[in-house]
C-alpha cells in the first residue's frame, strides 16, 4: 500500500523552498450553517456542518483532512470550491479571495477531483471532450486544444488514442486519471482531492496516489486532500488536520501526528484502523455509539460526550488551542 | 419481450412515415379527385371490388388508399409538431425549475399545477371553435396544453443530474450556466424525454383525430384519419369499411408510438410518470 519511494521530498526533509513561508492557500475561519426545516410545523434547526475551520497550506505542500463521515469533510471542499456559499470566513489563495472572484478566474487556481469517478464524468460525452471542457469553458479552446487533451492524457497515463471512447468504456482507475487530467488541464495550482481512491479498487488506488504524487511534484501543485482513510492520508500527506463536527481538532505533521497523537479523538481514530490480524473483528476504541449530529453540538468541547478521558470542565468551556490541538487536557 | 415491442412498434411507425413521406410516389390515385360515378367504391376484400380502388372509395369516389396514405402525413405532422412545441414548453420549464430550485422551481411547480387544472379536450374544442380550424392552431392549441409531462419529468429528471460530480466539475471549471444546461444536463435526460416524447406524439395524433372528427381538427378536404371517419359516419351502417378503415389506420399507429414508448422506457430502465 505505501511504497517506501511515495514519500514526498518535503515529508524526507530535504526540500524546503524558500517561498515555502507564504502558503499557497489560506482558509481563515470558515463556517456554513444549514437551516433545516423538520416536518411542516416543526422549527428550523441550525446544521453548523462547518463550523470555525482555519487552515493554511504552503506552496507545493499536501495537507490532508481527515474525519469520519458526517464531520463536515465534503462540506468544506464544496465550500473552498465555490459550490457552496459560506456562512463566514474567506478563503485566500495568493492574497487574493478565492470566495469573491469570477468563477472562471478562480477555476484556473483551484481544481476539484472528486471520490466517484463514475459520477464524476458525463457519461454522454467522449473522454476527449470531458478533458477539453475546462478549456471550453475558459473560452481558450482553439486550434491547440486537442494537442493539449492529448499531452495532459498522455500525462496521466491515458493513451490518447483513447480520447474517443465514452467513459462507460474505461475502468474505475482510468475515469479516476481522466478525472485528473481534465482537474490539471487549466494548469491550476491547487488541487482539492476529495476522497480520490475511496471508490477505487484497492489495487488501483496505490497507482492513483502514486500519478497523483508524481504530478504534484513536478507540477509542483498544493494539495488538499480530504479522506477517511488514514493510511492513504499517511502516505500522501506533509500535515495532516483531524476534522470533528466542523472542527479541526488537531493539525499537526503528519509524521508526528502519527506517531505521537495528542488529542484523544485523534488517538481514537488511529486505533480504529482495522489490523489483520484475523479474528480480532472492529477493534474498540471506546467512543461509545453516541452518533455526533451536527444539529446538536455539545457544549463545550464538542467531542466531550465520546471521549474517554473528559474531565467536569470539558463540558463547559471551550478547549484552547495548544500547538495545533483542541483540548483541555494538553493545556 | 421488451425488445420485440420496440421492433414491432418501431417497424411499424417506420412504415407509416416512409409511407406519408412517399405519398406522391406510392398513392395511386390523386387523394383530392372526385368521381360520383365510382362513389362507394367496395375494398378487395369484398365482392365487386374494383382493382384499381384497393381500399374502396369514398362517398365522393376519391380513392381510399390514396387518402389514407396522404393521411398519414397530416396525423405525424401534427403530432410531431406538436411534440415539437410542448417539448420546448414543457423541458425549458422543467430544466429550470429542477436545476435551480428555490423560487424558480416554485413558479414551474405552480405553472404545471394550473396547467393540470385545465381541462385540455374542453379548451382545444373551445379554441379552434372560437377561431376556427387550421392546421397551425390545432399544433399550437394542443402544444401549448400537452407540456406537463415533458415538464415533470424533465424537473424530476434534471433534480438527480444536477447533484452527480460531473455537473460540480464544470461548475468548479467555470462553465457559463446555459453551458452546464445543455451540455451536461440536456443529454443525459433527454432518453427519459424521448419516451415522454413518443407517448405525447401517440396523444396529440388521438387529439387531432378527435378534434377533426368533431369538424374541429385539419379543415376539409384535407384527409386527416379522423376526419375521414367523420366524413364515413352517414355510410357506416351499410359501408362500414369507410370507418373503420381509417379506424385501424389511427389504432396502428398509435400503438406502434406506444409500444415503441413502452420499449424505450424499459430498455432505459426509468419509469417516469
Amino acid at each position: 500500500m505505501i511504497p517506501p519511494d511515495g514519500r514526498s521530498a518535503e515529508r524526507r526533509g530535504e526540500l524546503k523552498r524558500p517561498g515555502s513561508s507564504t502558503p499557497a492557500i489560506e482558509i481563515r475561519g470558515l463556517q456554513k450553517h444549514f437551516r433545516v426545516k423538520q416536518g411542516l410545523f416543526g422549527t428550523a434547526k441550525q446544521v453548523r456542518a462547518v463550523d470555525g475551520v482555519t487552515l493554511s497550506i504552503p506552496a507545493g505542500a499536501t495537507l490532508g483532512i481527515v474525519g469520519e463521515s458526517g464531520c463536515g469533510k465534503s462540506t468544506l471542499a464544496r465550500l473552498i470550491l465555490g459550490l457552496l456559499p459560506p456562512s463566514a470566513g474567506e478563503v485566500l489563495v495568493e492574497g487574493q479571495n478565492l470566495l469573491r472572484l469570477d468563477r472562471r478566474a478562480r477555476a484556473r487556481l483551484i481544481q476539484p477531483v472528486f471520490q466517484d469517478p463514475f459520477s464524476s464524468l458525463n457519461p454522454r460525452r467522449r473522454i476527449g471532450d470531458i478533458v477539453a471542457m475546462p478549456l471550453v469553458a475558459q473560452g481558450t479552446a482553439g486550434a491547440k486544444t486537442r494537442a493539449r487533451v492529448a499531452e495532459m492524457l498522455e500525462q496521466v497515463g491515458i493513451s490518447p488514442d483513447m480520447a474517443g471512447r465514452t467513459p462507460a468504456q474505461l475502468s474505475g482507475g482510468q475515469r479516476q486519471r481522466v478525472a485528473i487530467a481534465r482537474a490539471l488541464v487549466l494548469g491550476p495550482r491547487i488541487l482539492l482531492c476529495d476522497e480520490p481512491t475511496s471508490a477505487l479498487d484497492v489495487s488501483v488506488q496505490s497507482q492513483i496516489l502514486n500519478l497523483l504524487g508524481d504530478l504534484r511534484r513536478g507540477l509542483n501543485l498544493t494539495t488538499l486532500f480530504i479522506s477517511h482513510n488514514l493510511a492513504v492520508v499517511e502516505h500522501i500527506a506533509d500535515t495532516v488536520a483531524v476534522m470533528y463536527l466542523g472542527r479541526i481538532v488537531e493539525e499537526a505533521p503528519a509524521r508526528a501526528l502519527f506517531a505521537n497523537p495528542r488529542h484523544p479523538y485523534t488517538r481514537a481514530l488511529l486505533a480504529s484502523v482495522l489490523t489483520p490480524e484475523p479474528g480480532l473483528g472492529v477493534p474498540d476504541v471506546g467512543l461509545g455509539d453516541v452518533l455526533p449530529d451536527p444539529a446538536n453540538i455539545p457544549p463545550g468541547c464538542r467531542f466531550h460526550p465520546r471521549c474517554p478521558v473528559a474531565i467536569a470542565r470539558c463540558s463547559v468551556e471551550t478547549p484552547p488551542l495548544v500547538d495545533g490541538a483542541e483540548c483541555h487536557l494538553l493545556a | 419481450m421488451r425488445r420485440a415491442g420496440i421492433w414491432l412498434g418501431g417497424g411499424l411507425l417506420l412504415l407509416v412515415t416512409l409511407a406519408a413521406i412517399l405519398a406522391p410516389w406510392i398513392a395511386p390515385h390523386d387523394p383530392y379527385a372526385q368521381d360520383l360515378t365510382r362513389r362507394l367504391a367496395v375494398p378487395f376484400w369484398m365482392e365487386g371490388s374494383r382493382p384499381e380502388h384497393l381500399l374502396g372509395t369514398d362517398q365522393l369516389g376519391r380513392d381510399y388508399l390514396s387518402r389514407l396514405i396522404y393521411g398519414a402525413r397530416v396525423s405525424l405532422i401534427i403530432g410531431a409538431m406538436v411534440v415539437v412545441v410542448s417539448g420546448a414548453i414543457g423541458i425549458t420549464l422543467g430544466v429550470l425549475g429542477g436545476f435551480f430550485g428555490g423560487r424558480v422551481d416554485d413558479v414551474v411547480l405552480f405553472l404545471i399545477t394550473c396547467r393540470l387544472s385545465i381541462p385540455v379536450v374542453l379548451v382545444a374544442l373551445a379554441v379552434v371553435g372560437l377561431l376556427g380550424s387550421s392546421t397551425t392552431l390545432v399544433v399550437t392549441v394542443l402544444g401549448l396544453l400537452l407540456w406537463d409531462r415533458f415538464a415533470v419529468v424533465a424537473r424530476a429528471t434534471t433534480m438527480q443530474v444536477r447533484n452527480l460530480d460531473y455537473v460540480a466539475a464544470a461548475w468548479a471549471a467555470g462553465s457559463s450556466t446555459p453551458r452546464i444546461l445543455v451540455s451536461e444536463v440536456l443529454p443525459n435526460i433527454m432518453t427519459h424525454l424521448a419516451v415522454v416524447g413518443t407517448l405525447e406524439m401517440a396523444l396529440a395524433i388521438l387529439l387531432e383525430a378527435a378534434l377533426s372528427f368533431l369538424g374541429l381538427g385539419v379543415p376539409p378536404p384535407l384527409p386527416s384519419w379522423g376526419l375521414m371517419i367523420a366524413e364515413g359516419r352517414d355510410f357506416m351502417f351499410f359501408s362500414a369499411w369507410v370507418i373503420w378503415i381509417p379506424g385501424v389506420a389511427l389504432f396502428t399507429l398509435v400503438l406502434a408510438i406506444n409500444l415503441l414508448g413502452d420499449g424505450l422506457r424499459d430498455l432505459f430502465g426509468a419509469a417516469p410518470s
